[in-house]
């Protein structure tokens, strides 16, 4: 197991009630797992406490122990898991350093820090932008670049740390509906190529789309966690604010008027839907031949 | 280096007036050579315009020490010895502001604060130190946002000094706190990128450092340290 969480239960300082309560899951390497929530449900949280910067940097009260890569995040200095744990943040621009020129230098940042050597830096820094599809505005300002060019500027500075798992805090949040996709598919391919990815996600559309497995959290506490398919089409999501998709709204309403195959799931993809959809008709229109043809 | 032997030498040389010329006029020379002198003065009289008006007056009106009258308008008397004093403390901020300029506009941050590492600062003093000058533009940005975001709901940023100064706390309080929140998050993406791993730094890019420039770096503490001493000595007897 890439990461294992036990017994988690985390309070911010100066405040009462606990962000995080009893948290406990093991994610296995390779894994896509999408984290929702409500705001407030302590997303992020969980994402700083998987990266380390939690008690780290927050202090606060925590309980419970977290283990990634093995190493325990209370035993360790947050910059020892660089090279293990990259996060990704909401707002791409308070991710630049703000001390290069260049999105090639950008990149280069964390790995000075790392003490990498210099000759070692360019194939790593080429590799992390093709990865991203960054490679033709390498000589671009950081501050000149779109928002979502920016956030693969982020995810590029992290991912050329080669970290064995990355978390991403939705880091879609400021982004239009093409840079989102841009970055699940470069996600798709990262975890297609063994790297291990925890992102706390509001649209439910890329989670339903991308995701192994999905975890609900609902004011600290983890509610839900199972396959998007059941996940997503769960009532639960209902009675904690979250909601359902159009698809699996649809195919319920459709469900009381003959309109869904009986048997068939609540779908959470469109393809479902309209594979679902289409079933329906089928025996729909069985029916009615049927009925027309009583011999 | 040059920029701050060249601050030492304003403010403490001998002469008062002499040092601040000479300073001035070397390091217009060399704006002139890199062919930043126009932007530079532009620059320093789009600054010191305004302190220049207050400081004339002021001083002209009322420094203790006016005992020649230039001009006489009804009540007010304006002393050549204010106007003096007046002229001085311009002319070294001007002269200030240049050598600073020279510094940030030929110097990358980056190598600034490369530099800075290498001598033996410590990382994230020097990242103190540099980060800025990148992101000015970044908070020039937020402050138009903040500016339009107000004026849309109903703030008078534009009209009489009375009206621009009560317009200040609306436009100045979001960007502390907006900026204070993004500190926090920034502090978090530097974190995650290695930037207090305890091990040494490297850097993508040689930082030159020619012979030549370490001479002169030697030459320019050598020169701020005696002009220091010398202007010492020379406001001592000369009780300036």
């Amino acid at each position: 197991m890439v990461i294992e969480i036990n017994g988690l239960t985390y309070t911010y300082p100066s405040t009462y009630n606990p962000a995080l309560k009893s948290i406990s899951f093991q994610v296995q390497t390779g894994q896509l797992v999408a984290v929702i929530g409500p705001n407030e449900a302590g997303k992020s949280t969980l994402c700083l406490a998987l990266a380390g910067l939690i008690p780290a940097l927050f202090h606060g009260q925590m309980q419970g122990t977290v283990m990634v890569c093995n190493m325990d995040t209370q035993q360790h200095a947050p910059g020892q898991f660089a090279e293990q744990v990259g996060l990704v943040l909401q707002n791409p621009v308070n991710q630049l350093s703000g001390m290069r020129y260049t999105v090639y230098e950008e990149v280069a940042f964390g790995l000075e820090n790392l003490g990498v050597l210099r000759e070692e830096m360019p194939h790593r820094i080429d590799q992390a932008l093709q990865q991203v599809g960054l490679a033709d505005l390498s000589e671009r300002s950081p501050f000149t670049l779109s928002s979502g060019q920016q956030q693969r500027l982020a995810l590029a500075s992290i991912l050329v740390l080669e970290p064995n798992v990355l978390l991403l805090d939705e880091p879609t949040a400021m982004l239009d509906p093409q840079g989102s996709q841009d970055i699940f598919e470069i996600i798709q391919k990262l975890v297609r190529a063994g790297t291990t990815v925890v992102i706390a996600e509001h649209r439910l559309e890329w989670i339903a789309q991308y995701a192994d497995r999905v975890i609900v959290l609902v004011n600290g506490e983890m509610i839900l966690d199972g396959m998007p398919g059941d996940v997503l089409s769960s009532p639960v999501l209902l009675q904690a604010g979250i909601g359902w998709l159009r698809y699996t709204q649809a195919a319920k309403r459709g469900q009381t008027r003959g309109l869904w195959p009986a048997n068939y799931p609540l779908p959470v993809t469109l393809e479902q839907a309209v594979t679902g959809f289409q079933q329906a008709g089928l025996i729909s229109s069985e029916q009615e031949n049927n009925d027309a043809d009583p011999s | 280096m040059f920029s701050l032997a060249a601050i030492v030498i304003i403010f403490s040389g001998p002469g008062g007036w002499l040092s601040a010329i000479i300073v001035g006029l070397l390091t217009m020379l060399l704006l002139w050579l890199a062919g930043l002198a126009g932007r530079v003065v532009r620059t320093i009289i789009q600054l010191l315009a305004p302190l220049t008006v207050v400081l004339f007056l002021v001083h002209g009106l009322f420094n203790p020490n006016n005992h020649t009258i230039l001009l006489e308008l009804g009540p007010f008397a304006i002393g050549k010895e204010g106007l003096a004093f007046a002229s001085l403390i311009m002319l070294r901020l001007a002269a200030t502001l240049a050598a600073s300029l020279l510094l940030v506009i030929t110097t990358h941050p980056a190598h600034l604060v490369q530099a800075l590492t290498e001598v033996g600062l410590p990382h994230g003093l020097a990242y103190l130190l540099g980060s800025p000058l990148l992101l000015l533009p970044q908070i020039a940005g937020r402050i138009q946002i903040i500016q339009a975001a107000q004026q849309a709901r109903g703030l008078e940023t534009q009209g009489n000094l009375l009206q621009r100064v009560q317009a200040l706390f609306p436009l100045v309080a979001p960007l502390v706190f907006s900026s204070l929140v993004d500190v926090e998050e920034r502090s978090l993406a530097l974190e995650v990128r290695s930037f207090s791993a305890p091990n040494p730094k490297t850097s993508l890019n040689e930082l030159v450092d020619t012979p030549v420039q370490r001479i002169v770096r030697r030459v320019m503490i050598l020169m701020a340290g005696v002009m220091l001493a010398v202007g010492f000595w020379w406001r001592v007897y000369s009780g300036y």
